[in-house]
């Protein structure tokens, strides 16, 4: 069945970058708590910022490095500016805060960059596609795989093996803990929601050449990065990742017998996991 | 009767006056939205994110009836309030062993879930197109066609969704809902099973909800997908917080500050949705409590001064 | 007590001064000599990029005639509909009641001008409407809506019935569609006259309007191993669409149908590789060989640099027709422009037109190109040639508009 081996490569490809979405959002709503409903906007931020970045320093490959990190920047400055007073206000105002940023930044982007859809091409390189017998499939998305994954993996092990990740977990399972062992837990917070930033960013600047870009690109990634958590459990980083594979391939695949359903199986998944396992697949909470 | 009621009183019978009875009406429904969400976010300190499931399948369920099988308005009202509440039953049921951010989250996506069911039964719902054609069926002679006769009838029910709400919250079951915000903990120690309760108001909650989305498909004459969208879920929480949670009158003020907000800014400027955003933005930093509790505080500081 | 009272009193004025922001009702504001004309062009959602183009056009028509017409001035005002029914509907009844618009001039969206339609219908205002659904001048036809848009009939026929003969092989067709009204009616159509020929239409799939995603949609069109891909969908949808389809490989081997496309806006969004084998049906293309587009796509250029492409031309168009029928009727009266409407034959952008009293559906050309490759392309807007230009009009069979009905 080749139909459904093409299909489950499409869903490995747009599931490495639902991981990535929902890794980051994982960790702000894990560490800080929040609902962070300005997590699309920041996605369709990095997709912006790389063609902006790629036109003026003419190189893709540089401007895939820059744009996160503007993202990333552009993080650090909500949290220091607006985040860090909310963290006892309750969620009602953080959404409404985070919702209200996601208007400015979609506004914004409008303003700077004009409503119209903008197209950008793959570097020449990346253009075109490969042979690889059960279907032909674009080289670039194969590079997106490859980039998605392993900048999951160097998360992970930045999480995992190095004493600032180790840190961060701890904020995730005990923020009083932490901040008793003499750790400052604001730097903790800015930094964590720089991380999520980053991986927002570079999962638009990834996607940039696959959907092409409109100002309101973020709104679905949205929805579906708070599937991934919630699936995955909050603040669970390792089940952020899986629940982000777990979903594309199950959109994939359900595309490719029921093309009109595949977005509400989504939700309909997330429906029926949370009502037999409350905590999510993977939670634990 | 006290001051606040008789306000309110002087402004359903002056609003046609200085508004177009289209948008006065819209205020009110918005309202009578607002009322059923604040059960829930003011009272019981639940963040439901997604009450635009109730107030669309209500509007959909309602509105397929009144246009293929012309019922009256009273039934319509009905089902609404029926098919909100029972909406909101099942997914309250989902919801309610949840809390803190993954309920937001669950009502969120559950909201999501409803709106692509809406989206692809393109047979029913029309999708993308809506549902147009929704009629107004008259009453005991009462053409509603006419835009005032329909305020009349709206702001009625307005004004008697408020009493009932009135009466919610000032009962037992309205007292035990604020315990549960305040310390669900000790509610439960004290012996009340905090999640019958939690489903308790998510029900109440949607069927005013339903109520609301039945009035709007009838002001319209169509149900819109944005109906049951989460935009839609999230202008009902933002209208009430700016307007202010923490009173049964805040959801009111907000429905008139967002609806009049909309309505008048957006014929200025193509990305007034950033001044929203700014508007929501400063009320986070600054005005907490939202209109009521601005207001509250401005004149406790002016009696204050005064007082010297 | 005094505090009291004073506190009540501010409340109530705040209110009406608010109140008196969102507008008085018409008798007090509009004033009686001018024509208030809205254009109910969208600047958010789906289509805030079409919106802005659309109003180009229309403002154009307007200030050919130095925004007078019948010796009266013209208001120009517009709305945002965000591509949405709810929003199109409240925005468009609060310009006739609130600015006293008697005449609308879009949306864009098919579905959404369906619902703006039965506004027109109740508030009984002209409404004019360029889009891909026959419903407007069929199932849902009535006294006061016309259709621009060639009829989605007309359309498949010119498309289909060109692209045969050029290619008499192609047998298994495969559709992707833009689920909502204008998909649903274009794509009918197609298998209409498609069968006529004998074409198999092997898969059609709907993909939901706004789609950036196509990955999914290519690789079922890909395993049904089809001779022709058609895409019914338009603007940003059919840009994504079709650089997928040419990332998966598809094209140029095979060839691309953009059945309804807005021309040149979405070709310049295309690179030259993604054209190959790339054929185009749309409302209007620039290189329209009239007097009225000649000088309407030179004005055009020389103010956007780009060329028109259907979005501003139908704008453009739709206005003309409609001041032709304030001319016609001698009046602003809205049931005599209705009927000066009726029956209006002009020589427009797109050629001669006559709109059919019957069904208030405009029968005039529709365009058929094929892309040039890079190599045959004079200069960097030469996108495609027109090859064929087709008129043929609905079938009376088909013709789901039985009675236009009455005032």
């Amino acid at each position: 069945m080749s139909l459904l081996a093409g299909q489950i490569l499409n869903g490995i490809a747009t599931g490495m970058l639902y991981a990535l979405m929902g890794l980051g959002l994982s960790l702000i709503t894990g560490i800080l708590n929040i609902p962070n409903f300005a997590h699309g906007a920041l996605f369709a931020v990095g997709a912006y910022l790389l063609v902006t970045a790629v036109n003026v320093l003419g190189n893709f490959w540089i401007g895939l490095v820059v744009a996160p990190v503007g993202v990333a920047l552009l993080g650090l400055a909500i949290e220091y500016a607006g985040i860090r007073r909310l963290y006892a206000a309750g969620h009602d105002y953080q959404l409404l805060f985070t919702f209200g940023l996601s208007l400015i930044l979609a506004e914004g982007i409008i303003l700077v960059w004009g409503p119209v859809g903008i197209s950008h091409l793959p570097p020449e390189i990346l253009r075109g596609g490969v042979d690889l017998g059960f279907t032909f499939y674009p080289k670039y998305r194969l590079f997106v795989m490859a980039a998605a994954g392993l900048l999951v993996f160097l998360t992970w092990l930045f999480l995992e093996k190095t004493r600032y990740g180790a840190i961060m977990r701890a904020g995730i399972e005990n923020k009083e803990m932490v901040s008793l062992l003499g750790i400052d837990v604001h730097r903790l917070f800015t930094a964590a929601f720089a991380l999520g930033a980053y991986l927002a960013g570079i999962a638009g600047a990834l996607t940039a050449p696959i959907r092409g870009l409109s100002p309101g690109m973020g709104v679905d990634m949205l929805g579906i990065a708070f599937v991934v958590v919630a699936l995955g459990g909050l603040g669970n980083l390792l089940g952020a990742i899986a629940a982000g594979l777990l979903i594309g391939v199950a959109q994939a695949i359900v595309a490719a017998y029921w093309t009109e359903a595949s977005t509400v199986v989504i939700y309909a998944v997330m429906a029926a996991v949370l009502l037999v396992r409350p905590q999510g697949l993977f939670g634990i909470r | 009767m006290k001051k606040e009621n008789i306000l309110l009183l002087a402004a359903v019978i002056a609003l046609p006056l200085v508004l177009r009875p289209a948008i006065a009406t819209e205020i009110w429904i918005f309202a009578i939205f607002g009322l059923g969400l604040n059960l829930l976010l003011g009272y019981t300190g639940l963040l439901s994110f997604g009450q635009a499931t109730f107030f669309g399948s209500a509007a959909y369920v309602a509105g397929w009836l009144l246009k293929h099988y012309g019922i009256g308005v009273f039934l319509a009202l009905g089902t609404g309030v029926f098919v909100g509440a029972a909406s909101a039953a099942l997914v309250g049921y989902l919801c309610v062993q949840r809390s803190g951010l993954y309920f937001i989250m669950l009502t969120f996506a559950l909201n999501q879930l409803f709106y692509f069911v809406a989206y692809q039964w393109t047979s029913v719902t029309g999708g993308e197109d809506g549902m147009p054609g929704i009629p107004r069926p008259a009453f005991l002679g009462i053409d509603f066609r006419d835009p005032l006769p329909y305020y009349v009838f709206v702001s009625a029910l307005f004004l008697l969704s408020l009493w009932i709400m009135k009466r919610i919250v000032e009962s037992p079951l309205g007292r035990i809902l604020q315990a549960i915000r305040e310390n669900e903990v000790r509610a439960e120690a004290v012996g009340y099973d905090a999640a019958r309760f939690k489903l308790v108001a998510f029900v109440i909650g949607g069927a005013f909800s339903g109520a609301a989305g039945v009035l709007y498909a009838m002001l319209f004459g169509i149900v819109p997908l944005e109906a049951i969208g989460f935009v839609t879920s999230g202008n009902v929480v933002f209208a009430t917080l700016i307007g202010g949670s923490g009173s049964l009158y805040g959801p009111i003020i907000g429905s008139f500050v967002f609806i009049w907000l909309s309505e008048s800014v957006s014929t200025l400027w193509a990305r007034w949705p950033l001044l929203l955003g700014v508007a929501f933005v400063i009320v986070v930093l600054f005005f907490r409590g939202g209109v009521v509790e601005a207001w509250a505080r401005f004149w406790s500081w002016r009696s204050s001064k005064q007082k010297i | 007590m005094g505090d009291l009272k004073r506190r009540d009193i501010l409340k109530i004025g705040a209110l009406a001064a608010a109140g008196a922001g969102l507008g008085f009702p018409a008798i007090v504001r509009a004033q009686s000599k001018e024509i208030v004309i809205l254009g109910l062009w969208d600047q958010t959602g789906a289509f805030s990029d079409v919106g802005p183009l659309n109003d180009r056009g229309m403002r154009m028509a307007l200030e050919e005639r130095d925004m007078k017409v019948l010796g009266r001035p013209i208001r120009y005002i517009t709305r945002d509909g965000a591509t949405q029914a709810g929003t199109s509907t409240r925005r468009a009844e609060e310009a006739v009641d609130g600015e006293g618009a008697r005449f609308i001039v879009g949306p864009w969206s098919s579905g959404v001008a369906l619902a703006v339609s039965e506004v027109a219908k109740r508030k009984k205002v002209v409404h004019l409407f360029s889009g891909g659904t026959e419903d407007i001048s069929g199932s849902r036809c009535h006294r006061y809506s016309f259709q621009w848009a060639a009829s989605p009939y007309t359309a498949a026929k010119t498309v289909v019935d060109t692209f045969v003969k050029a290619n008499p092989k192609a047998k298994r067709w495969h559709l992707l569609v833009a689920d909502y009204a204008f998909g649903w009616s274009v794509e009918k159509y197609v298998k209409e006259v498609g069968k006529t020929h004998g074409i198999e239409f092997v898969g059609a799939d709907r993909h939901p309007l706004g789609e950036r995603e196509f990955s999914n949609y290519v690789q079922k069109a890909a395993a049904n191993r089809p001779d022709v891909v058609a895409m019914i969908n338009f603007g940003g949808d059919a840009v994504a669409g079709a650089r997928e389809i040419f990332n998966f490989g598809l094209t140029p081997k095979v060839p691309l149908i953009m059945s309804w496309s807005s021309g040149v806006e979405e070709l310049v969004q295309l690179a030259p590789e993604i054209r190959d084998n790339l054929w185009v049906g749309t409302n209007f293309y620039y290189t329209a060989d009239t007097p009225v587009a000649k000088s309407f796509v030179k004005s055009y250029q020389a103010k956007f640099k780009l060329p028109p492409g259907y979005a501003p031309s139908a704008a453009y168009s739709m206005t003309r027709m409609l001041l032709a029928g304030f001319d016609k009727a001698k009046s602003d009266d809205v049931q005599a422009v209705v009927k000066a409407l009726e029956g209006l034959e002009m020589n427009d952008i797109v050629g001669p037109m006559r709109v059919d009293g019957a069904t208030h559906q405009t029968l005039r050309p529709y365009f058929f190109l094929r892309c040039k490759p890079k190599a045959a392309m004079k200069h960097e807007l030469d996108f495609a040639d027109v090859i064929a230009t087709g008129d043929a009009p609905l079938p009376k069979e088909y013709a789901a508009c039985k009675d236009i009905g009455s005032f």
